[in-house]
C-alpha cells in the first residue's frame, strides 16, 4: 500500500458525525448558512469562533435539539434529519450543553443515577464517574447546585461519559471557570480522546483546545471560514475572529 | 500544561505523516476533512448498528397524515351541517330561519368540498408514494434478476 493509498483508506471511513450544507434559523433569522463539518472516528474536532458565530446552534442541530432548515445531518453515514434528540442520545450521541445541564436540586449521586437509562448498573455508573473524578466521590451527597463551577462541569462530564457515548459533544466547557480548572477538564477530555472516543468540542477561547484537538474549524457569522490542524490555524485565528 | 493527544503523525506512522503534510497545506481551504483515528472499534460498530436500526419518521409524512385526517373531519362535518340545516328549515315556517338554514347548508357543502379536496390530495399522495416505492422495488428486483441470469449464462 502506498502512502497515498493509506491516506485515502483512512479518509474513506464513514465519519461518525457529518453536517452537510446545514442551514438553521431562529424565528426566520438565519444563523447557520451552510455548515459543512466532519467528525471521523476517534478524532477530536474543535469548532472555534467568536460569540454569536453559531457554534452552539451547530451542536444543537447535530444533537437533534434544533431543526435544520436545509442540509443533511449524517450520523454513522445515515441521514438523521428530524430524529428525536433522546433517540440519538440513547444510541450514543451525547451533548454536554453550555451551562452544564445538571439537576441543581439533586445530589451528585442522584444526578449520576439519572443516567441509568443507558442500561448500565447504578454502581457501575457511580464507580466510573468517581474513578475519573475523585472529587465527586467526596461530594456525592452534596446538592449539585451547591458545587463549585468546576465541580458542576465535572459532574456534567461524568454524566455524559456514564452513557458510554460514541460521539461526545462539548459546548463551551471553559465557560465561567478558572483557567486551572479548565486545564484539568481538558486534560480529562484528552485522556478520553486517547481511549478512542470521537469528540466535537465548541470553544470560544481557541488556545485552550489547541493541544487537545486533531482538527479545527473556525466559524464566523454562521459559516465555516477556516479548517485545518489547530497548530496551522493558530496564526490566522486572530484575523478570522476579527474579520480580517 | 495539557498533554496533547498523540496524533498518527506524531506517532511516527509514515502513512499518517504524509496525511499530516496534506492537511497542513489544506489549512484555510475549508474543504479538507480530518482523517479517522483508531478508536474503540466495538463501541463504534455498536453505535453504527444502532443508528442503522433507528426508525426515523419523515416529519413531512406526519403533517400529511394530519391534513388527511383534517380532510375526513371536514368532509363529515359538512354533511352533518347540511343535514342539520335541512331539519332546521323543515321544522319552521319562518322564512328568516329558513334563509339561515339555507346559508348553513351552503356552508356545510363548502366545508364538505374543502374536506373532500384535502382528503383526495393527501390520500393520493400517500398512495402515489407507496406506488413509487413499489415500482422502485420491483425495478430493483428485476435488475437483480437480470444480473443473476447474465452472470449465470455461459460465456
Amino acid at each position: 500500500m502506498t502512502l497515498v493509498d493509506a491516506t485515502l483508506a483512512d479518509t474513506a471511513t464513514t465519519p461518525l458525525l457529518e453536517l452537510r450544507g446545514i442551514q438553521a434559523a431562529y424565528d426566520g433569522i438565519n444563523v447557520l448558512r451552510g455548515i459543512d463539518l466532519v467528525v471521523p472516528e476517534a478524532t477530536v474536532v474543535a469548532v472555534l469562533g467568536p460569540n454569536g458565530a453559531g457554534k452552539t446552534t451547530t451542536l444543537k442541530v447535530a444533537a437533534g435539539l434544533h431543526p435544520a432548515s436545509s442540509g443533511d445531518i449524517l450520523v454513522a453515514g445515515r441521514r438523521v434529519n428530524g430524529a428525536r434528540p433522546d433517540e440519538l442520545a440513547r444510541r450514543g450521541l451525547c451533548l454536554i450543553p453550555e451551562g452544564r445541564g445538571i439537576f441543581p436540586n439533586l445530589t451528585v449521586r442522584e444526578n449520576l443515577w439519572m443516567m441509568s437509562h443507558s442500561r448500565r448498573e447504578l454502581t457501575e455508573i457511580e464507580e466510573t464517574a468517581y474513578e475519573r473524578f475523585p472529587r465527586l466521590r467526596q461530594r456525592h451527597t452534596q446538592m449539585a447546585g451547591t458545587l463549585s463551577g468546576g465541580e458542576q462541569q465535572m459532574l456534567a462530564l461524568a454524566r455524559g461519559l456514564a452513557t458510554d457515548p460514541a460521539v461526545l459533544m462539548l459546548d463551551e466547557l471553559s465557560m465561567g471557570l478558572a483557567p486551572i480548572i479548565v486545564e484539568e477538564l481538558y486534560q480529562l477530555v484528552a485522556s478520553v480522546a486517547k481511549e478512542g472516543m470521537s469528540i466535537l468540542v465548541v470553544e470560544q477561547f481557541a488556545r485552550i483546545v489547541m493541544d487537545v484537538a486533531d482538527w479545527a474549524a473556525v466559524m464566523v457569522q454562521g459559516r465555516v471560514t477556516l479548517t485545518g490542524r489547530p497548530r496551522d490555524l493558530e496564526e490566522t485565528l486572530s484575523s478570522a475572529y476579527l474579520g480580517g | 500544561m495539557i498533554e496533547p493527544v498523540t496524533t498518527a503523525a506524531e506517532s511516527g506512522d509514515p502513512a499518517s505523516a504524509a496525511e499530516s503534510g496534506d492537511m497542513a497545506s489544506a489549512a484555510g481551504s475549508g474543504n479538507m476533512a480530518p482523517a479517522a483515528g483508531t478508536g474503540d472499534m466495538k463501541r463504534v460498530e455498536e453505535f453504527k448498528a444502532e443508528i442503522a436500526e433507528m426508525r426515523l419518521r419523515d416529519p413531512a409524512t406526519g403533517r400529511d397524515r394530519q391534513l388527511l385526517r383534517l380532510g375526513v373531519v371536514l368532509l363529515v362535518l359538512g354533511v352533518v351541517l347540511t343535514v342539520a340545516a335541512y331539519f332546521m328549515s323543515h321544522g319552521t315556517t319562518n322564512p328568516l330561519s329558513q334563509r339561515d338554514a339555507i346559508i348553513l347548508a351552503l356552508a356545510g357543502v363548502a366545508v364538505s368540498v374543502a374536506g373532500g379536496a384535502l382528503f383526495l390530495r393527501y390520500s393520493l399522495a400517500t398512495f402515489l408514494r407507496f406506488w413509487l416505492a413499489r415500482l422502485i422495488y420491483e425495478q430493483q428486483t428485476q435488475t437483480d434478476r437480470i444480473v443473476r441470469q447474465t452472470d449465470a449464462a455461459p460465456r
